[in-house]
């Protein structure tokens, strides 16, 4: 018999029938080079699971455990396959080269985050309610802000979740598209039926990056991206919202300060991490009507004419 | 199966599929991708997980293969050992151990298992760490039994090298070269 290192292997673990063990023996007993193999694999006997029970590793991240949830929960409520949906996405979304590690690729793409954040809002309402009055941040301003105890409506709290998954790493590289934005814009007025206008906050030193149709309990909703020029990125989502105007008013959702008005029967809401925009005074010029907007009528009309 | 079927058991899965996928990549970052990509790919083709295949060790399948298919994006075919960012993977002095001794034991264990050559690594990690059977370590890594077992013996007798006591033996062990286990 010639006894291969896998026999030697079930020999030292005790895992031979009798018969094969004691030709293992024999062979081993007049076979130096079987002996020393056999040392070896006895020294290897060691406990490994236990050792690596005591190794310390990073926990879970948080957002790791919230994205499998997404994605579990979007599974279990029938949802297409989000990875073909990311897919889809990308095919007129960011165009990164496919030869980007991971890493970059899922860090830079808002069209993945798009994917987790409509996986859990579609069934997200439970997650990601907060109790109602839970919402801190008010703030100094309250006398000129209205009163915001009854807590932010689901859709905002959804985007503003979204948004904390945005780091200015993850947009700072996307060149805006002009021809694929004004696509989008044509499609949100014309099929998503929102008149919605792009502002231009360059006066306020934010740069426009990208608009993206999303979907919140299958009603359209309009996320715009722009970058100041320090920190975080910030988002003007939009959501068709039949009822009277209100005015602008300020909230903490999680770690995101949200300022939220209805205009002409579109929800506004403004999303940025604590800190780096006013977000009230942007707030405050854009439901004025003082600032610019990119995708003016006149263009999309041209482009909608002559496509 | 399905991917209902399948996505109830992920989040319980998630803590062993993240260690996995930090042992195997040695990166937090890459670990946190990998794994969400990994879910992802098992989400969409949940249909072919056979009744008789253990998902966890499907589930460690694909999380190697989408770390395989990613070495290979970024051309790093032959990740060496020395590679190896332990930075975070260092155990650290456990309370609970009994004695000291025991400790260092545990330290040198994993170790010696970090710096096996990458196909020795996954396999020791799968059966000897994650307790795969040979077959489920197999299916998992797509390979025949037999691989299994002789990459297991290449493992244990280059490991076993460090822990022999033996004075005389002279073994060609990459990890031994490497002097990383004194």
């Amino acid at each position: 018999m010639k006894t291969d290192d896998i026999q030697l292997m079930a020999y030292v673990d005790g895992e031979l029938p009798p018969q094969e063990r004691d030709e293992v023996e024999r062979e081993i007993d007049v076979s130096p080079e079987l002996a020393e193999r056999v040392a070896l694999l006895k020294a290897s006997r060691l406990p490994y699971r236990q050792a690596f029970a005591n190794q310390t590793l990073p926990p879970v991240p948080e957002s790791l455990t919230k994205k499998i949830e997404e994605l579990a929960r979007a599974a279990q409520a029938g949802q297409p396959s989000p990875a073909s949906a990311n897919d889809a996405v990308l095919k007129h979304g960011v165009h990164l080269p496919p030869s980007a590690p991971i890493r970059s690729r899922l860090r830079n793409a808002p069209a993945w985050l798009a994917v987790a954040f409509v996986a859990g809002v579609v069934c997200g309402g439970a997650i990601l309610r907060l109790a109602p009055g839970v919402a801190p941040g008010i703030g100094a301003n309250g006398a000129t802000l209205a009163s915001a105890t009854m807590g932010a409506s689901p859709w905002v709290r959804a985007a503003a979740n979204y948004q904390q998954l945005y780091t200015r790493d993850t947009v700072a590289q996307i060149e805006p598209d002009t021809d694929l934005s004004a696509k989008t814009v044509d499609q949100i007025r014309r099929t998503d039926g929102l008149a919605l206008r792009i502002p231009d906050l360059r006066a306020a030193g934010l740069t426009f990056k990208g608009v993206q149709r999303l979907r919140f309990n299958n009603k359209p909703l309009v996320q715009i991206v722009y970058l100041p020029a320090q920190g975080d990125p910030v988002a003007l989502c939009v959501m068709k919202d039949v009822k009277p105007d209100q005015t602008i008013a300020q909230q903490r959702v999680d770690k995101m300060d949200v300022v939220t008005w209805r205009q002409a029967e579109l929800s506004y809401a403004l999303i940025g991490a604590p800190g780096n925009v006013d977000l009230p005074a942007l707030a405050k010029q854009i439901s004025d009507s003082r600032v610019g907007s990119i995708f003016s009528e006149a263009t999309l009309a041209r482009k909608a004419f002559s496509g | 199966m399905t991917g209902a079927d399948l996505s109830s058991m992920l989040p319980e899965m998630l803590p062993r599929l993240w260690a996995f996928a930090l042992r195997i990549s040695g990166d937090q970052h890459d670990a946190e991708d990998l794994v969400q990509r990994a879910c992802v790919r098992a989400l969409e083709r949940a249909h072919q997980l056979r009744p008789d295949t253990a998902p966890l060790s499907w589930m460690f399948s694909i999380v190697h293969s989408t770390w395989i298919n990613e070495l290979r994006a970024r051309s790093v075919r032959n990740r060496s050992s020395m590679d190896w960012d332990d930075d975070f993977l260092e155990t650290v002095a456990d309370p609970a151990a009994r004695t000291p001794e025991e400790d260092v034991m545990n330290q040198q264990i994993v170790s010696a298992v970090q710096r096996l050559p990458e196909a020795q690594r996954v396999v020791m990690l799968l059966v000897a760490v994650e307790g795969l059977s040979y077959n489920e370590a197999a299916e998992a890594l797509n390979v025949p039994i037999g691989t299994i077992m002789s990459r297991l013996s290449r493992a244990r007798q280059a490991i076993g090298a460090l822990f022999d006591g033996r004075e005389d033996h002279k073994m060609k062990s990459r990890a031994k070269d490497k002097g990383s286990v004194s």
